[in-house]
């Protein structure tokens, strides 16, 4: 069986995830095509090992994302099982090309040995499901599920016109503004408590969440003693937080902070004593005061590629 | 973690599809949109405008009465619907029962036509709010000798005198006042900026504190002849509109009472001691066990006095008990909880003893625990002992 | 104009999920809900039927258990109701074949459905129901605005937000929204239950249900987390972030 790798642009090039795309082709086997709709990133990807040929798409089409003209373009080039990055431009692609060719489209997976057999997360990661791909089917790769292919090779490019019509035109970019995220809804969150020593060390998580797009909470302990909204405070009743990261900083972790956050995925505490409850309940515990931790943390969060 | 009502028999299973819908509508606003915010509101002593508003929208002011804008649903309907506002808290459910049993209902069932054209529609969604003066300074469980008076004059009528503990007083367009005239009790409404009508509000409550509590002052308070209530004399008034509040109060009751069960439960399982949850030790698993006994009993008073109402099969004995024992146990029910938590339980992260202290009102209010009890005694005994001697 | 909202009948996100022998035991699910992400959809086409009139038409496939998420809708305020009809499962192709099918059964030249569904958190169907109808599709969208000359929706980006233009037909996947969803009142619910639910079958649609060589050969929990771990010193906080992205792949 071939695949068929659409890759996927960001500003500065090639997503990463592509690499692991062609790591995911050589389980499957047979020969892999890398099919580039629009933007650059040709040589890039040339570059991977495991990879056959390079096709670069052209065309006005390109220009906006539009899954339904771009699926368009691409069907007649795409052969075999299809494989794009799970993100939600690589779904909303996968699906469409997966109804134009008349194929089945697996989405997410998290895993994919031969068979082909995959794993996806069902039920937004309270289940999982096993599933068998046995036709040629689009198959989305959750990010960073797999390893990435290794460097070094030249895989031969050829460029490919499209006439394509685009279906959509945009009006106005608007560029987020970096509000404050609310506790309650955010994905990650942040939080810190009494051993953060000063209100005005707040700053420091405020920096952190702006780089992981997190909210920031408090115990009740600062809410109560520094005058903190209670919008932020986790654990009073009816904040029960679930983010899939909770970045707990100079935070002991009361019962009822423990109760409000506990059902969180992941538990990162940072705390200088061993002993601290918050410990119990963390995933990956750093016993370090916060003033020595938190920059690391910060610096080598910025520095994952 | 969502709230997963405790429910052993499956008592809801026995709700029509428009009970259960309506009830999950009750429901999922309280957690959205009360849970959040009781908090703070009780700190500073507010019911929010915002709950008003959306309780009117969501319909289910004046449940059970028909026409006039209003919902016509069952009793049963209104019971559940008082269940799952208290959950929340007290104070809501308060609101509700005192604007659709004790300021809507006598208006539908002893108003003229004209009143209820005029009062009601509004009434239904919020926008006038009600509230109800029976209780004075000095006249609590004994009603029947109010000093408040009504005297004709002219083309009116002049009341005179003050009540007490009147839920809603401040923020009421329109009060429900019963008044004697001429030695009979009868009933009166009241409208906000009548001249010679204020409605003080009274502060420092440790219970019911998002909700408002007021007194009902009038002095030489002048309002037109066609504000009396025409279809009813003596005190058979009130006490058909404290009827239809003390059965949502028996509904209610149980919906505080699943919250303290809810938090005792969650806390119990996460809370170690001596290595293992306290959840595991006979003591706590006992407290559970009869709190989930007492409430499986109070969920199946409450929906068979359901049905006998909305078969129109009771007497009020039927919901003198229900109120006495229902409110009995959530009380008790909130105390264990209370206890469970430790010290805990004292604090504002965990509801149990705002519920606790709200159930001490509840209790109290729309005839106390005792009168209830005197009520089901002159019952089985045919021997009034609410008075001495005579 | 007609809008079909297509929505989905999933566990309550609060819902415990239990598996017995390799699969879900969908008779312990304790509430069933509208899919969140549907939710927001229905509310896009409510605001169209207040601003402009449209007839909304919600359409739901699923078992005899998911006519409730369309009483849910009618008591918010959809017009129409539509139930495809099927139990047990049904390949990618089969359902979005059939929901395209029901679209066109209902003339509805605006399709209103959540970006993924909380069960399954695939997020085909919109796109491929777009293909199958030839409709132009949007997805990622918080909001929509009918126009003089078609639809402007606004959709997220990698960067940040866009708002762009599209002519009907089209399809519409809604995230989370920017609106606050009604809630259905006591005379919605009341009016709901007198409404008809038209039933049909994938057959009623010419759509025959065969395999596509994708099975599911099990669901099972998630394999426990791993005991938490444990660092001393400051520096290992670097450690830690390459582990919440490789390990824990959540940043």
């Amino acid at each position: 069986m071939s695949t068929t790798i659409i890759a996927e642009q960001q500003e500065e090039g090639i997503h990463p995830t592509l690499p692991q795309l062609v790591h995911a082709a050589s389980i499957i086997g047979g020969e892999c095509t890398i099919i580039i709709p629009g933007g650059g990133g040709e040589s890039e990807a040339s570059e991977i090992v495991g990879v056959d040929r390079v096709l670069k798409f052209n065309g006005s089409c390109f220009s906006v994302f539009d899954s339904q003209s771009w699926s368009s373009a691409l069907k007649g080039s795409v052969g075999g099982t299809v494989l794009l990055a799970s993100t939600p431009r690589g779904r909303e692609l996968g699906a469409s090309l997966a109804a134009d060719i008349g194929i089945s489209v697996v989405q997410d997976i998290t895993s994919i040995s031969e068979g082909i057999n995959v794993e996806r997360p069902v039920f937004s990661g309270k289940a999982i499901e096993k599933v068998t791909i046995s036709s040629p089917a689009v198959i989305t790769i959750r990010p960073n599920s797999l390893d990435p292919a290794g460097n070094g090779a030249s895989a031969p490019v050829s460029t490919i016109d499209s006439g394509e019509d685009l279906r959509m035109a945009v009006e106005e970019a608007i560029t987020k503004a970096s509000e404050k995220i609310d506790v309650s809804e955010a994905d990650i969150i942040i939080s810190g408590g009494r051993g953060l020593g000063d209100i005005s060390n707040f700053e420091k998580l405020e920096e952190v969440a702006s780089t992981l797009g997190a909210a920031v909470g408090a115990s009740r302990a600062v809410v109560d003693e520094w005058g903190l909204p209670h919008s932020m405070q986790v654990g009073q009743t009816g904040k029960t937080v679930t983010p899939s990261l909770y970045i707990a900083v100079g935070i002991s972790g009361a019962i009822q902070h423990l109760a409000g956050m506990r059902s969180s995925s992941y538990i990162v505490a940072i705390n200088k004593d061993p002993e601290a409850p918050i410990f119990t309940v963390a995933d990956y515990g750093i016993v370090a005061s916060w003033e020595d931790a938190l920059p690391v943390l910060h610096d080598s969060i910025k520095a994952l590629p | 973690m969502g709230y997963e009502a405790l429910d052993f028999y499956d008592v809801d299973s026995l709700l029509t599809d428009e009970e259960r819908m309506i009830r999950d509508a009750v429901r999922d606003w309280v957690d959205e949109s009360v849970i959040p915010k009781i908090e703070n509101a009780c700190r500073e002593g507010v019911f929010l405008d915002e709950w008003r508003q959306d309780i009117g929208s969501m319909g289910i002011l004046g449940a059970p009465l028909k026409g006039y804008g209003c919902p016509g649903l069952s009793y049963t309907a209104y019971g559940v619907i008082c269940r799952e506002l208290e959950r929340g808290d007290s104070g809501i459910r308060s609101f509700a029962s005192v604007q659709g049993s004790l300021a809507m209902y006598p208006i539908w069932d002893f108003g003229s036509e004209e009143q209820k054209e005029k009062y009601l529609p509004g009434m239904a969604t919020g926008e006038l709010i009600g509230c109800f003066g029976l209780t004075e300074p000095d006249y609590g469980s004994n009603p029947g000798d109010m000093v408040t008076k009504a005297t004709e004059d002219g083309d009116g009528f002049v009341l005179n005198g003050a009540k007490m503990w009147i839920t809603n007083g401040t923020i009421a367009d329109l009060a429900i006042v019963w008044a004697k005239l001429d030695g009979v009790i009868r009933g009166f409404i009241v409208e906000k900026g009548d001249p010679g009508f204020s409605a003080p509000e009274m502060k420092g409550k440790h219970s019911l504190k998002a909700s408002v509590t007021s007194e009902l002052v009038f002095q030489d308070c002048r309002i037109p002849k066609d504000r009396i209530l025409p279809g009813v004399k003596g005190l058979r008034g009130p006490f058909s509109c404290l009827n239809n509040a003390r059965f949502g109060i028996s509904w209610g009751a149980i919906g505080s009472a699943q919250a303290c069960y809810d938090s005792a439960k969650s806390y119990a399982l996460s809370r170690i001691q001596f290595d293992h949850p306290i959840a595991a030790y006979q003591l706590v698993q006992n407290k559970l066990a009869w709190m989930l006994r007492e409430i499986t009993k109070g969920q199946l008073l409450a929906y068979h006095l359901g049905k006998k109402k909305d078969a129109g099969e009771w007497i009020p004995e039927h919901i003198s008990l229900a109120k006495m024992n229902n409110v009995d146990i959530a009380l008790e029910i909130a105390r264990v909880s209370r206890d469970i938590h430790g010290a805990n339980g004292i604090l504002d992260e965990y509801p149990v003893m705002r519920h606790m202290a709200n159930l001490e009102s509840v209790k109290t209010y729309e005839g106390t625990h005792d009168i209830h009890n005197l009520i089901l005694g002159r019952h089985i005994t045919g021997i009034q002992a609410f008075t001495k001697g005579a | 104009m007609k809008v079909a909202v297509l929505i989905k009948q999933v566990p309550d996100t609060t819902a415990k999920v239990g598996i017995t022998s390799g699969s879900v035991d969908e008779g312990a699910i304790s509430k069933w809900s509208i899919s969140p992400y549907d939710e927001y959809a229905l509310e896009s086409a409510l605001s169209l039927q207040s601003g402009s009139g449209a007839t909304v038409v919600a359409i739901t496939l699923g078992p005899e258990r998911s006519s409730k998420s369309l009483i849910d809708a009618a008591a918010v305020g959809a017009d129409e109701l539509l139930h495809v009809v099927h139990d047990g499962g049904l390949g990618s192709l089969s359902l979005q074949k059939a929901l395209s099918e029901a679209v066109t059964r209902v003339g509805a030249e605006v399709v209103l459905v959540g970006k993924q569904a909380a069960d399954t958190n695939s997020g085909s169907t919109g796109p491929g129901v777009a293909k199958m109808l030839n409709y132009s599709c949007v997805g990622l969208v918080s909001r929509i605005e009918a126009g003089s000359d078609g639809f402007e929706a606004t959709r997220s980006t990698p960067s940040g937000m866009e708002r762009v233009s599209v002519k009907l037909p089209c399809v519409f996947a809604f995230d989370k929204g920017d609106v606050e969803l009604r809630r259905p009142n006591v005379r919605g619910i009341m009016m709901a239950k007198k409404k008809p639910i038209e039933k049909i079958s994938l057959a009623d649609l010419g759509v025959d249900n065969t395999g596509e060589g994708v099975s599911t050969t099990s669901v099972d929990y998630p394999p426990e987390k791993p005991e938490g771990q444990r660092f001393e010193g400051a520096d290992a906080a670097a450690e830690v972030a390459v582990k919440l992205r490789e390990e824990a792949n959540v940043i």
